[in-house]
């Protein structure tokens, strides 16, 4: 059985700062498995720690799930393994490296930065807070996100993502900004079935691309205040630098908040 | 009447309209009914005998006020000599003849559709959402070369063909010109046209205002050969020879002098008022290498340009059958089941040959698949197909495409009161009447189909998204995906799918 | 009241279910007719030629734990035998007793030459379950003049294609793992690496590792069962469940391929040999038969592109792959060469990697177990149903990201 070293230190302005160390392998090769990884975030959570930093992180899953600590950090160095930030509410969590699938799995709230890519079904069915991705995305991001009351997610992702992009959507946003890519940033059946929410597209997007229910849309002035408010955190977050020729940017919205209407027959028989 | 006469007639008067107090008595019902079941005396509609229950006035009256009832003539209750039997003996005494009849049989055979249920994706793998996310159902109709053959440059040498490209695994089945009007057979095409699939033109030739809808149409050449001309073949997306028809397998046609009016005349290429017949056989195909000759020849008349393909009915041996035609050099087969329809066939046929279509796909798709030959041809099926689950059911058994035809003459008006053999259809279809036959708007019958065909293909989409499975070949022979839930093991045995509770494999 | 669960590892957990089920060797587990599961998938290919040992294909293998539960994993290894043997197929063999391997022995002599045989080496690791078949490998040439082949004066690949079946199909407890040239498979009934252990992996380098780890969902832990499954050079692994079985299945029997080993897979490896060695395809356009592009997408080919698309998605409607589905793909002829694709909605995890040197390739169904052996290295995942495909001596042909008919390289 592998263990994770870990460290809690209190710094100057009174924060206390947790290091866990996940490099540990087995005899086999085989690294730190996920619920001794978790146990060990959960542990020094209730040792009170603001910023915990993990690093050796190598396909681990789930972690930080379903965390509710508002003001917690979590640097992460190294391969976070699927799953990450799952049910997340409140957290921020930093990844330097590469996330696999279903980041932010029905996230709440908080925030994911990743400061590299993250693969499929990022952002799943997330009702809140953002998910900034510095390179590409996988297949089917954003797929049912959703708004309600005053929480609205949304997802930046500086590369280019797959098929799906933003299916079922029913609130929130999505900028895909199509960094090195010289193909479309985005693949097929972009925003199937989607009935609220909006995604933007930095690059060239066609007809055919579109799903079922989507349509380009022009940009009016509430979109362009929200493309401003996702792109500057994006530079924050990367210390990138992004054009904002208004122009270059598609928008794609639900055509019907009931796209389906008519396609049953509810005759009794 | 004479006593001998007036014998057993009352047991034809197997249905009853009831007036309610509603009626406005505007007389609408009467002018229907083209079988004079109503009539109007002293200012009140009656009854006057000879119901066949086909609705139409139920349906025409404006203020709903028509109801017909079932009203079987009460003989003492007997398990073996049900009412139908006496009935056929009293009449058949009468008058010394063959029963006809048409549609399908309704003698109570269990339908083996209803005793297959489906499976569905849970967990080790995903269902797919068929309105978000594209499901295929394009469908091919024709000969499959087995591979494809390419040039070191990646270029096509070899490879399927002709085919023909369907959008739904759904075809209209052969109904004829003289078997209904001209207005229902347009109405049928239009359809297709519009659903891009192929519909037969029944044997009865193909009218020339009819060549618009030529890249739909599916020409048969039968036993009669009506209006085969180079014209006919060259006006046409497939030819298919008819061997055999389910509601009559081994039996030929027989379209009655009176139905032969100007337009089947001309169309037929028959002269006026004579007997139209079918005869039983091809008396060109004798055999299987006569009937090679003979899908040789239409290709080589139709210069390779359109599949030519064989329509046998369901019976015994349909296994065996089936591989000599694909053999013979059929593009495509239809096979047909016992419970399929016709405009008028003799009853003891109609009730008593052949096998159900369940069962036949079963068997052509194994023996076909056993020789190594499934994969070059297409096979569709018929006889009874009702709904899209018996489409599902037919294409899971192995049929590459499912025909429909009573289901489609229903959409259009008829209610299947199996009298088209009378020839006074009072829908306007089975019937050759100018008065009747202009009761059907094509353009009408056409949308209602149209209609029909999208519910059905829309709901197997939703079937094929709940199996896991984006495009129907997938789902073509894939018994694995069906069970069986009824009274015999050993049909679901004959049939290679498993029952239920049993597992994958 | 509540009662709470004992601390336990998330593996052990998982495991306690299946310890108390049967195990079973070559013999085919009884009353069980498919076998499916979800899986972990890696693989590895130095392209300049140079060789990588074993206990890398391990490490990458084994750091995806979560996806397997130690009812099976397996290697293939390419390019691995000195060139005196190379050039003879190779047949490994799982025996569940002697005498399956005398019979088998005397099906081999009646139908060839066996140049040099062997016990594969294997060392004991405890907590690997019996049973624990016997291991065995044949060097072997086909004799196409032997009577005993139905077949007449067919070719040597085809010799071996009815062997190997007529075996799996025939004998008890004899089940042939891997029959072709310069490849050899290794699997069995237990842990990624467990089964490493067993056949002590690192003591082999070759040009070209793949691997699979299972976690069936239905079945007991079976040797033969594992994957890759194998047929002449092919070696397949798979993550995923095909719904279009039964007709896949049906085809490659039509097309004389006999199934005895429970599993997609297997349909799988035997519609890649039928597309390409038999049928003489390229590889892309074979995997445009197992994943073809949706119509829509046809449409917006070219004119030829369009007609060779209907013309593959028409003629072979039996071999398209429905369903969920990665895989990576063997071969070591002409070349020694990786094939990596997902299904046509991308339902599957599957990854490609490519060291900063451009020296080696990987692919698996995560990101750690690239990064479990090589820090440094661009990952990307190729579009849906398009191929990823590396050649020893030649590099990455095919990123997968590519048009269908964009490069056809065999």
């Amino acid at each position: 059985m592998t263990s994770v070293t870990s460290d809690v230190r209190i710094m100057r302005d009174g924060r206390k700062e947790a290091t866990i160390d996940a490099s540990s392998r087995d005899p086999h090769g085989r690294p730190v498995d996920q619920q001794t990884l978790n146990e060990e975030i959960r542990r020094v959570i209730a040792a009170g720690a603001d910023r915990i930093s993990v690093t050796g992180v190598m396909g681990q899953r789930y972690i930080a799930s379903a965390c509710t600590d508002r003001e917690l950090y979590i640097r992460i160095d190294g391969t976070p393994g699927n799953g990450l930030g799952a049910f997340l509410d409140g957290p921020t969590i930093e990844v330097f490296g590469n996330a696999q699938d279903m980041t932010g799995n029905t996230m709440a709230c908080g925030r994911i930065i990743v400061h590299g890519n993250a693969w499929d079904v990022t952002g799943l069915a997330a009702r809140g807070g953002r998910i900034l991705i510095r390179d590409s995305s996988g297949y089917r991001v954003g797929i049912h996100m959703k708004e309600y009351g005053g929480s609205v997610p949304s997802i930046i992702i500086g590369g280019r993502v797959g098929d799906y992009l933003g299916e079922y959507m029913a609130g929130g946003s999505i900028l895909v900004l199509g960094n090195g890519s010289r193909r479309s940033p985005a693949g097929s059946s972009i925003g199937a079935g989607m009935h609220g929410g909006s995604i933007y597209v930095r690059g060239p997007v066609e007809e055919h691309q579109l799903g079922i229910g989507a349509a380009l849309q022009p940009l009016d002035d509430t979109d362009r205040q929200r493309l401003e408010d996702m792109i500057s955190d994006f530079e924050r977050c990367f210390s990138l630098r992004v054009t904002r020729n208004w122009p270059e940017y598609l928008k794609i919205a639900p055509l019907s908040s009931r796209p389906f209407c008519g396609h049953f027959d509810p005759i009794p028989i | 009447m004479s006593a001998a006469e007036r014998q057993g007639s009352v047991f034809r008067d197997r249905f009853r309209p009831f007036i309610s107090e509603d009626c406005v008595r505007c007389g609408r019902c009467v002018k229907e009914c083209s079988f004079d079941a109503l009539v109007k005396q002293e200012g009140r509609i009656v009854a006057n005998g000879g119901c066949v229950a086909c609705m139409r006035c139920v349906e025409m009256c404006p203020s709903s006020a028509i109801e017909v009832r079932h009203a079987p003539p009460q003989m003492a209750p007997h398990p073996t000599f049900t009412g139908r039997v006496r009935e056929s003996i009293i009449a058949q005494a009468g008058s010394g003849g063959v029963l006809l009849s048409s549609c399908g049989t309704d003698l109570p055979y269990d339908v083996i559709f209803d005793d297959i249920v489906l499976d569905a994706a849970q967990v080790t793998n995903p269902s797919i959402d068929p309105l978000r996310e594209p499901i295929e159902t394009i469908t091919f109709v024709g000969r499959r070369s087995g591979r494809v053959r390419l040039d070191d440059g990646g270029r096509l040498l070899g490879g399927s063909g002709p085919l023909v490209a369907m959008d739904m695994p759904l075809m209209l089945g052969h109904v004829s010109l003289g078997a209904v009007s001209l207005n229902a057979q347009e109405a049928l095409f239009m359809a297709a046209e519009k659903l891009n699939v192929l519909a037969g033109s029944g044997e009865g030739g193909l009218h020339p205002d009819m060549y618009r809808y030529a890249d739909h149409v599916n020409s048969e050449v039968a036993s009669g050969r009506f209006g085969v001309t180079p014209e006919y073949l060259r006006r046409t997306a497939a030819v298919e020879i008819k061997i055999g028809q389910g509601a009559k397998p081994g039996h030929g046609g027989h379209l009655p002098g009176e139905k032969v009016t100007e337009l089947i005349s001309s169309t037929r290429m028959i002269p006026m008022g004579t007997d139209a017949l079918s005869p039983y056989p091809h008396h060109d195909i004798y055999s299987i290498e006569d009937l090679q000759q003979l899908i040789a020849v239409l290709k080589e008349s139709t210069e390779y340009q359109v599949p030519v393909g064989v329509k046998i009915a369901a019976v015994h041996n349909v296994g065996a059958i089936a591989s000599g035609v694909v053999r013979a050099g059929a593009d495509f087969i239809t096979v047909d089941g016992f419970r399929g329809g016709t405009g008028s066939s003799p009853r003891v046929i109609r009730d008593h040959a052949g096998i159900p279509i369940e069962v036949a796909i079963a068997a052509v798709d194994r023996r076909l698949s056993q020789e190594g030959l499934r994969n070059r041809v297409t096979l569709c099926a018929g006889g009874t197909i009702r709904g899209s689950a018996d489409m599902i059911k037919a294409l899971a058994l192995g049929a590459d495409v499912a025909m429909v035809c009573t289901a489609a003459l229903v959409a259009m008006g008829c209610r299947v009161c199996q009298s088209c053999h009378r020839g006074v259809c009072a829908w306007g279809i089975a019937t050759q009447r100018p008065e009747l036959t202009s009761r059907l708007d094509p353009e009408q019958g056409a949308r209602r189909i149209v209609n029909l065909f999208h519910a059905w293909n829309e709901e197997l989409k939703e079937v094929l998204g709940a199996m896991g499975i984006d495009s129907v070949e997938s789902l073509v022979g894939n018994r694995d995906r069906l069970r069986y839930l009824g009274p015999n093991p050993k049909l679901a045995e004959i049939m290679g799918i498993k029952h239920i509770g049993e597992g994958w494999g | 009241m509540r009662i709470e669960s004992p601390r336990t590892g998330a593996r052990q957990r998982n495991e306690e279910a299946y310890a108390a089920l049967p195990a079973y060797g070559a013999a085919r587990p009884e009353g069980s007719s498919y076998i499916m599961g979800g899986c972990g998938i890696a693989g590895v290919m130095n392209m300049a030629g140079e060789k990588v040992c074993g206990d890398r294909i391990a490490r990458m293998l084994s750091t995806m734990s979560e996806r397997e539960n130690g009812l099976g994993a397996g290697y293939a290894a390419y390019g691995l035998f000195p060139d005196d043997l190379k050039d003879l197929y190779c047949l490994q063999f799982l025996f569940d007793d002697e005498k399956a391997m005398t019979v088998t022995e005397e099906y081999l002599k009646n139908r060839g030459a066996i140049v040099r045989d062997e016990r594969v080496p294997t060392q004991r690791v405890d907590s690997l379950r019996p049973p624990r078949p016997i291991v065995w490998r044949y060097f072997f040439r086909p004799d196409p003049r032997s009577e005993k082949f139905r077949t007449k004066e067919q070719s040597e690949d085809e010799c071996m294609v009815e062997a190997v079946m007529g075996i799996n199909g025939a004998i008890p407890g004899a089940i042939c793992i891997s029959s072709g040239k310069d490849m050899a498979v290794f699997k069995g009934n237990g842990h990624s690496y467990e089964i490493a252990e067993h056949f002590d992996i690192a003591r082999y380098d070759a040009a070209m590792w793949l691997s699979h780890s299972r976690f069936p969902t239905n079945s007991p832990g079976w040797w033969a069962g594992a994957h890759p499954i194998s047929l002449l050079d092919w070696s397949v692994c798979h993550n995923g469940e095909i719904t279009s079985y039964g007709v896949n299945r049906r085809f490659v029997e039509m097309n004389g391929y006999r199934c005895s080993l429970l599993t997609d897979t297997e349909v799988i490896t035997y519609t890649w040999d039928l597309l390409v060695r038999r049928h003489g395809l390229p590889i892309p356009m074979a995997a445009v038969i197992m994943a073809p592009p949706y119509y829509r997408d046809i449409e917006r080919l070219d004119e030829n592109g369009k007609k060779l698309a209907y013309q593959l998605r028409a003629t072979y409607k039996e071999a398209f792959l429905n369903g969920p589905f990665s895989i990576l793909v063997g071969r070591s002829r002409p070349e020694i060469t990786m094939v990596a694709m997902a299904d046509r909605k991308k339902l599957r995890p599957l990854l490609i990697g490519e060291s900063d040197d451009g020296k080696t390739v990987y692919a698996a169904s995560e990101e750690c177990a690239i990064r479990s052996v090589q820090e440094r290295a661009e990952t990307w995942e190729a579009d849906p149903g398009s191929p990823m495909i590396a050649r020893v001596g030649e590099g990455i042909v095919r990123r997968g990201i590519e048009p269908p008919f964009g490069v056809m390289d065999r």
